[in-house]
């Protein structure tokens, strides 16, 4: 199979906020570089950094500091960030967050006196979060975006990336092969280095939020080259995605934090509170606790109509909720729901995967040239992250690695020779579901949706994980031998639908092995045969790989390279520093 | 009401890359089901050929952009009760002023390189080494910059523009409404630059205050507003007192 071959020294795939900051920051440092994304929707238009609404947290205010930033971030990851990872987040952010007003025009909300405004989010001991409005993520990548357009980088949209090709000399990335959406046809992109970047977003569950062109497809490609990801048990639920039934897309999309910050009410099928059972902090209580006191509601029967719970506005006045939430409550009217004044059906929603590929804090992995920033990066979040960290770290991590790319693509003479046995082997492989008799993928796709959501999910145990990996399984099995009925190949959704499935399987196989290596309860991963957190001193993570045809997990210890369990970087705790008392 | 048992007729607007054809289906009606819902029910279990574009599902990336019965509209956040009529009949069409590039999904490159063309980006007069800009939540050019600064670049203003569709070197509401952002913002440093960007012949001139931009908006900006307020800038510009920002 023919294929064509594109040259580049620098290649970043994807386009959120990991990718974007990469490609300016590798063209700022090496302008005469070539530089390109590649991307499987449009430009800055897929991806989820874009759907970001909370904000974005940096120590920036008297009395905060980035030691605080950083304890905050450990202590939300239950003590098990990678702490030079979490360390590299919080110190860089404010540096990143000058360079999104100042350099690239981002506009943040202001106080009253010029200053930034800083808004409060769960599990922080500061008020930190800078935002515009609630559509931060609009604003970062509308700037971002424009920037990429008018300076001179190159952009390979609707292609989408199948495999991570390295050098047969020396294991040196050499390029990755994509398919052109558009044509059909596979494309080799050659390079000097490469960066990872396409979002992890774990919508392999029934219920997820992230956006519809996320398949994990960047994990698993990573899985293929050998490379280790860690965390991967770790699936982090929002509380209160829009159920709205099957059939529609708006069912799983995110109905804002904030919404139960101001006092909503969560209501059971019979339309009674339930929340303060589960926490004394009633609706407020952390995403993770209110997720499972959702889910505990759901399994006794006491649902909706559509098989959820309520959210209840209407008693805070529904003009005032109009008011405070009009993007929320108008993007509900759109849908045909009355938020402001009625009751809404909502379900957990699986919102982003902490897991990722192991890497250092400047972002290199185990296979020189290949760097990998954002959601596809494990470590920075543990078993949690907090509201506020995923777009400062994507911002973060990508403009270190931009840096790094086009230092080390500039010292580099020739690029890599791709291993043509990989090429070859990714092609045929890819190709397979166009052999076979075309299926029913889409019930496949129901049934991976459905053994998330019951075995691998909100709340998990032996028994049920067991069984989810027996499905898994059977499941990629009968994805084999499935094909697609469409041979064209040229704009065909159903082949990507198909490819899609293959990364989300493999995948959920580890996230599902993962989640059966962790017999503790950490943040978002919830075991109701090991409810206990487990010493904390001996924390862990887990560590996963791919060996022939199967995936090994292992256990590492956590290194607490920074700060110990029952210490704190803050001289004493809620001391403030002396400039603020002085 | 259980819609459920009922079907809606779908006539989608379609191109395979020579030939432009139409196609009608039958789609099950549910009471949840907004354009996008139809159209991947369509592909997925009607006819595998469609081709469209979505990404976020709730109209925060503007990818899914289509004409329903005629008018622009997110897909995602078009409620099917909305916009379908009393025959239960709903057609379905890419967006005008913009190549099809297969079936629903356009060519929005052009649209982009006028975005650039209109210096439709930040240009900096500090470093990330300089302290954030002190600018007071009342100050008044940042409120006008503000009034027009949630663009999520959807295309649906660019397609609802006739003068587009008659000139096609127009820069067209999207990228002029950016530009006009940006001539509020007191941080950006290349505001004459700008200005005579989108006063040449492909610029805020051509505009005939016709309204389509504004008038579909899923956003409710009001791109005409934003031309308006370039053409009254050139102009005062061209006075020997020279520019005045109203």
């Amino acid at each position: 199979m023919s294929y064509q071959t594109i040259t580049t020294d620098i290649l970043i795939l994807g386009s959120g906020g990991a990718g974007l900051f990469a490609a300016l920051h590798a063209k700022k440092q090496a302008p005469d570089l070539s530089v390109t994304i590649a991307v499987k929707g449009l430009l800055g238009k897929c991806g989820c950094t874009r759907m970001v609404q909370g904000g974005y947290n940096v120590a920036l205010a008297p009395g905060d500091s980035v030691e605080r930033h950083f304890m905050d971030t450990i202590e939300g990851g239950k003590w098990l960030p990678h702490q030079e990872m979490a360390w590299t987040l919080c110190q860089t952010a404010p540096e990143r967050i000058r360079e999104l007003e100042n350099e690239l025009g981002c506009f943040f909300d202001r106080n009253p006196d010029g200053s930034v405004h800083q808004k409060a989010f769960a599990g922080q001991t500061f008020d930190r979060t800078v935002h515009k409005g609630d559509l931060t993520g609009i604003e970062i990548i509308g700037r971002l975006m424009e920037q990429v357009h008018a300076r001179g980088i190159n952009k390979l949209e609707e292609h989408r990336a199948i495999e991570l090709i390295v050098s047969s000399n020396d294991g040196r990335i050499a390029g990755v092969l994509m398919i052109d959406m558009r044509s059909g046809e596979f494309v080799l992109v050659r390079a000097k280095t490469v960066l990872m970047a396409t979002g992890g977003g774990p919508t392999m569950y029934r219920y997820h939020t992230p956006s519809g062109d996320k398949s994990m497809d960047g994990l698993a490609m990573a899985l293929r080259a050998g490379l280790t990801l860690r965390d991967m048990e770790m699936v982090q639920f929002h509380p209160t995605g829009l159920l709205g039934g099957e059939g529609t897309r708006m069912t799983g999309t995110v109905l804002e934090e904030g919404l139960r910050g101001a006092g909503g009410y969560l209501l059971n099928g019979n339309k009674e509170r339930f929340m303060f059972q589960y926490d004394d902090r009633g609706e407020r209580a952390t995403r993770d606790i209110v997720s499972r006191g959702i889910y505990e509601e759901m399994r006794s029967g006491q649902t909706s109509p559509l098989g959820g719970v309520y959210i209840s506005m209407g008693h805070l006045g529904p003009d005032m909720v109009a008011s405070k939430f009009s993007g929320m409550v108008k993007r509900c009217a759109d849908c045909g729901f009355d938020l402001a004044g009625g009751l809404v059906e909502v379900v957990p929603t699986a919102h982003y995967l902490m897991g990722g590929v192991i890497v250092t804090p400047d972002t290199r992995t185990e296979i020189p040239g290949l760097f990998v920033a954002g959601e596809d990066a494990g470590g920075a979040h543990g078993s949690n992250r907090l509201g506020g960290n995923g777009v400062a770290n994507s911002t973060v991590f990508g403009g270190i690695a931009g840096d790094q790319m086009a230092e080390e693509a500039s010292s580099i003479q020739h690029h890599a020779e791709p291993d043509q046995h990989l090429i070859d082997q990714a092609i045929e492989r890819n190709l397979n579901p166009m052999r076979l008799n075309g299926g029913s993928i889409h019930e496949i796709r129901e049934d991976l949706l459905n053994t998330m959501w019951e075995h691998v999910g909100v709340m998990r145990n032996a028994e049920a994980l067991s069984q989810g990996l027996t499905k898994i399984r059977a499941l990629r099995t009968e994805l084999y031998a499935t094909g697609i009925a469409l041979k064209a190949r040229s704009f065909n959704m159903a082949w990507h639908e198909w490819l899609n499935l293959e990364s989300l399987i493999d995948t959920s196989e580890v996230i599902c092995l993962s989640a059966l290596a962790r017999d503790n309860s950490r943040g978002a991963h919830f075991r109701e045969d090991f409810p206990e957190a487990g010493d904390l001193n001996s924390s862990f993570f887990t560590t996963a790989h791919q060996s022939r045809d199967t995936y090994v997990i292992n256990r590492r210890p956590v290194e607490f390279s920074r700060v110990k369990p029952g210490e704190s970087l803050l001289a004493s705790e809620n001391a403030l520093p002396e400039e603020v008392i002085s | 009401m259980n819609s459920n048992a009922k079907t809606l007729t779908v006539t989608v607007d379609r191109f395979d890359g020579d030939t432009h054809y139409q196609t009608t289906h039958e789609v099950p009606t549910r009471d949840n089901q907004t354009v996008l819902d139809v159209v991947t029910w369509i592909q997925q279990h009607d006819d595998p050929t469609l081709a469209y574009r979505f990404a976020c599902r709730v109209g925060m990336c503007g990818s899914c952009a289509m004409n329903v019965n005629g008018e622009p509209k997110w897909s995602c956040r078009t409620h099917v009760s909305k916009v379908v009529s009393g025959d239960a009949s709903l057609s379905i069409a890419p967006l005008r002023n913009m190549p099809v590039l297969r079936d629903l999904s356009v060519d929005m490159s052009e649209f982009f390189d006028k975005w650039t063309q209109a210096v439709g980006y930040f240009v900096p007069t500090k470093t990330k080494d300089d302290p954030l800009s002190e600018i007071t939540s009342d100050d008044r050019a940042r409120a006008k910059a503000n009034q027009s600064i949630e663009c999520i670049n959807c295309g649906i203003c660019y397609s609802a523009c006739d003068v587009v569709a008659a000139n096609d070197a127009y820069l067209g509401p999207a990228a002029l409404n950016r530009a006009w952002t940006l001539m509020n913002d007191e941080r950006d440093g290349a505001r004459q630059t700008r200005l005579d960007a989108v006063s040449g012949d492909a610029g805020c001139h051509n505009c005939h205050s016709q309204h389509g931009c504004s008038t579909y908006c899923p956003n409710l900006l009001a791109p005409a507003s934003s031309i308006a307020g370039l053409k009254r800038q050139t102009l005062m510009n061209l006075l020997p007192w020279g520019p005045s920002d109203d």
